[in-house]
This record gives C-alpha cells, sequence and structure tokens, in this order.
C-alpha cells in the first residue's frame, strides 16, 4: 500500500481530463485519454475540472476512476465513498444541493427510506402496466413529424419522449411541461457554453431552480386539496419516521425526476439514431427481427450513449481504492464513459454491436444503493421509440454532424438534422 | 431452495422482479415481497440470475 500524500501536496497526472477542451473534444478523442489511464494509472489524481464558468478556489482536485471494475467497487462501497457532500465535480453550495439533487445526494438511511416511497412507481411491473401508455406517447411523436421529412431530431423527438412520459408519471400538466424540460438542462448544461450563451451560471441555475420551484409549489398545493394517483400525490401523503415530506424536500425530489428523467433518455435516443445512421450493416440486422432483437440493442445503445458521463462521491474517511490511499474529503469521480469502453470488459468496445450479449455497461450505475431508479422506464422508452421510428420512416437516416454539447456530465447532443421520406 | 432477503440492504430497486415477476414483487409501499416460500430447482438458474443482478447483494439462496 502506497502512502497518503496531502491534498495540496498530492502531484496531478500528466493526463488532461479536467481542461474545457478535453469535454470540448469528440468521445473517441476522450477515450484515447481513457485508454491509457485504464491501462496504466486506473485511480489518478487530477486538477479541478475548468470549464471557465464556475470556479472554487478550495478544490483542490479529484480522483479518477476509469476501470469498469473500480466503478462497480465505488458504487458498491456506500460507507466509505459517500454522496450527501455532492454528485457531481464541483463543489455546489448546500441550497443548490439540497433544491436540486434530491436523493441522489443523500445517504443511508434516509436515502433509503426516500427512495422506497418512490420505488413502486418505477418497477419492472408497474412499466409493464403502462408500456401502452409508453407506446401511445412514441406513436404520438412520430404522428407529429411523420409529413415532415426533415426535422431537428432533438428537439421534436429525443427531448418529447421522455419529457412526457415522466410528466405523465409524476402528474404534470401539459401547460408547464416544455418549461420545465427546458429548464431542467441547465441542472446539467450549465458547464456547457454552447448551452448558456453567455449567461452567468449561478444565476443562470438560480433562475432555473426559481422557475421550477413556482411550478412545482403550485402542483404540490394542488395535490395536498386533491391527491390522485400520480408520483406527486404519493409524495405529498407519504410519512418517512413518522413525518411528512416538506414542500422543500418534494420539490427537490420533483426537481431530480424531472432531470433525471428528461435529460438522460433524451442522451440516448439521440445517439441511439446516430449510430443507427452510422452503422448501416447494424440497422439492416436489427430491422431484419425488429421485435426480437430491439431489447438487446437497446442494451448496446445504452452503452454507447453513456449518457451520464460521470458521478462523483466523496471518501468519508482514509480508505484504500485500487492501490491508492484516499484521504477523507477527496473528490472521487467515476467516468461511466470509459467503465463502458473497458476491453477487460468488452470485445471491440469501439464497434457498435446490437447483438452485444452479456452486456453489462454502467449506464445505469454499477450497482449499489443509487442504481438508476428509471432504468426499466428508459429501456421501455428506447424501445417504443426506435420501433415506432424504424417501422414507420425505414429511411430516417441523420444528416451532416449533431452539434454536441461540451459539459462534463451528461454526453449531450444538443441539437441533429435527420430526413426521412415523409408519410401523408 | 429458498431466497433470502437481506432487508437492511434491499433498496427496493426491483432488478429480482424484472427476472422473475412471480417469484419478486414490489409493492405499492415500496417493499419487496417473495411470493414463493419454496422455488423449484428447475429454476435455480434464474434465481441465481437474480442474486447476481441485485445491485445491493441483497438477495441469496438456501438450499
Amino acid at each position: 500500500m502506497t502512502t497518503a500524500i496531502p491534498r495540496e501536496a498530492r502531484p496531478y497526472d500528466d493526463a488532461d481530463i479536467s481542461s474545457l477542451r478535453f469535454w470540448s473534444a469528440t468521445a473517441e478523442q476522450r477515450e484515447e485519454v481513457f485508454a491509457e489511464l485504464r491501462a496504466e494509472r486506473p485511480v489518478s489524481w487530477h486538477r479541478p475540472v475548468h470549464n471557465g464558468l464556475f470556479e472554487d478556489p478550495n478544490d483542490q482536485g479529484f480522483w479518477a476512476v476509469v476501470r469498469h471494475a473500480d466503478v462497480i467497487e465505488v458504487t458498491r462501497r456506500p460507507a466509505d465513498f459517500v454522496s450527501g457532500q455532492g454528485v457531481v465535480f464541483e463543489s455546489m453550495p448546500q441550497e443548490l444541493l439540497d433544491a436540486g439533487q434530491g436523493f441522489i445526494a443523500m445517504d443511508p438511511p434516509r436515502h433509503t427510506k426516500v427512495r422506497r416511497l418512490l420505488t413502486a412507481a418505477f418497477t419492472p411491473r408497474q412499466m409493464a402496466r403502462i408500456d401502452d401508455h409508453i407506446t401511445g406517447n412514441a406513436k404520438r411523436i412520430v404522428d407529429d413529424i411523420a409529413d415532415k421529412g426533415e426535422v431537428d431530431f432533438v428537439r421534436d423527438v429525443s427531448a418529447l419522449v421522455p419529457m412526457h412520459n415522466i410528466c405523465d408519471m409524476i402528474g404534470c400538466p401539459d401547460e408547464y411541461r416544455q418549461t420545465i424540460a427546458h429548464e431542467a438542462q441547465f441542472a446539467g448544461g450549465w458547464r456547457d457554453p454552447k448551452l448558456m450563451q453567455g449567461a452567468e451560471p449561478m444565476t443562470r441555475l438560480l433562475q432555473a431552480a426559481a422557475t421550477v420551484r413556482v411550478i412545482a409549489d403550485e402542483l404540490i398545493a394542488e395535490r395536498r386539496r386533491n391527491p390522485s394517483d400520480d408520483l406527486l400525490s404519493a409524495l405529498v401523503t407519504a410519512e418517512v419516521d413518522g413525518e411528512r415530506l416538506t414542500d422543500d424536500e418534494i420539490a427537490s425530489f420533483f426537481n431530480l425526476l424531472m432531470i433525471a428523467g428528461n435529460d438522460t433518455t433524451r442522451q440516448s435516443t439521440s445517439h441511439g439514431m446516430k449510430a443507427l445512421s452510422d452503422f448501416a450493416d447494424q440497422r439492416a440486422w436489427l430491422v431484419e427481427d425488429l421485435p426480437g432483437r430491439l431489447p438487446g440493442a437497446v442494451e448496446e445503445i445504452v452503452r454507447w450513449a453513456t449518457p451520464i458521463m460521470t458521478f462523483r462521491r466523496t471518501a468519508a474517511h482514509d480508505c484504500e481504492l485500487g492501490g491508492q490511499q484516499i484521504t477523507e474529503g477527496d473528490k472521487v469521480v467515476m467516468f461511466y464513459a470509459s467503465a463502458n469502453w473497458d476491453t477487460e470488459v468488452f470485445d471491440h468496445p469501439e464497434r457498435l454491436d446490437l447483438s452485444r450479449s452479456p452486456n453489462p455497461h454502467l449506464s445505469f450505475g454499477g450497482g449499489g444503493i443509487h442504481h438508476c431508479l428509471g432504468n426499466q422506464l428508459a429501456r421501455r422508452q428506447l424501445v417504443a421509440t426506435f420501433r415506432e421510428l424504424l417501422t414507420r420512416l425505414p429511411d430516417i437516416e441523420v444528416d451532416g454532424e449533431p452539434t454536441y454539447g461540451t459539459g462534463n456530465f451528461f454526453h449531450a447532443v444538443l441539437s441533429m438534422t435527420v430526413r426521412f421520406t415523409p408519410r401523408r | 431452495m429458498r431466497i433470502i432477503v437481506d432487508r437492511a440492504k434491499c433498496s427496493s430497486i426491483g432488478m429480482c422482479e424484472a427476472v422473475a415477476p412471480d417469484v419478486f414483487e414490489i409493492g405499492a409501499d415500496g417493499a419487496l415481497t417473495v411470493l414463493t416460500e419454496e422455488v423449484g430447482e428447475d429454476r435455480r438458474a434464474e434465481m441465481v440470475q437474480a442474486c447476481q443482478d441485485c445491485p445491493t447483494q441483497a438477495l441469496s439462496l438456501e438450499g
């Protein structure tokens, strides 16, 4: 075992995974750096992320965890690597953590109790029950573009599928959906200059939080008067340790569900469409038996997309990880995009292989208590969306290069033109 | 064989239910119920899969 080096004296790794330049590069270019780290320095100490938008003078850096096995290990040691101090690279003010990250930035025992309030709505059984509904939303979205021949896929398909499904589940009426889906982007996207267009990040984040809060408060008050069978009603009537949740807590869960529910499946849908355009042979194989092959293909699309590229933990005490001595308070960041390309686990990860089986990708997390609550919902939405698209618009293709985000959290596609033969 | 649930670990994520919905059910209260006390030997592979899929390692087999 190596001896612990205090944070301030610890040398930084030579590989650059902290700069805006790194996060502005393509996924393939980033993978070259990850491959080197996986092979030679699987747990390495790095400079704080720098994106020119939000700097914290007290931030001394982070450990990068890049191997598949190590990401799983961090995930499954929640007592050593805690979430309560934040789950993204940056040290966010506590008020924003509380307002925006809900139970994702919580530790047991409270996390376990709060998560159970919501879990019943996301089980495989419940998803099977609402599958017709998910299919209906996908159909409607494809109906709306079918006669157009050319659309921005992100705006008209990827963004709408999860927005309608998560809002249906939560119980958020149509009139607020576009506003919330738009504002939810800033929760991860404030790091992205292309999305921010000059807005000051903290100001814009607080503005987004305030806009969503006004809507959440109105809906919470309405459900307190008239509970129904949606998620928001479940939250207003639920008790944890004999106490009702406060409006602040419910609003925070509302925020988390909106962010996690909207911005993840959106990215997977876009990357999936791009991949199906780029790998014609794979697409041909898929459509030969769409119902039989789509569920497996969706796993590969989710691996390929890796919609969330990073999550952070904080060391609760001094401990060891991958031969490195970690000090209490160190930030430990898991790189899912790297884990999903680990050649120890995936044969030719650079190839889209829709028949890949088993496919132990970590896009929903490496197991453990924070494993993606919406994993079944995401899978069903992707199946429904690609089934509709490939059946009804069989020649749909991406036209030109998408515009990718430059953030370090969501693997964002900001816009992407698709063309197809219009259907009358 | 019997299925043992470690209640301290179970976070009701429902991966087991995805493998075998007739054996595992997450109820409306968010708690996991094992619907079948004894599971036949012919389903061992499936039950091993359910244990392996559990993100919090809350499931084990006895017998």
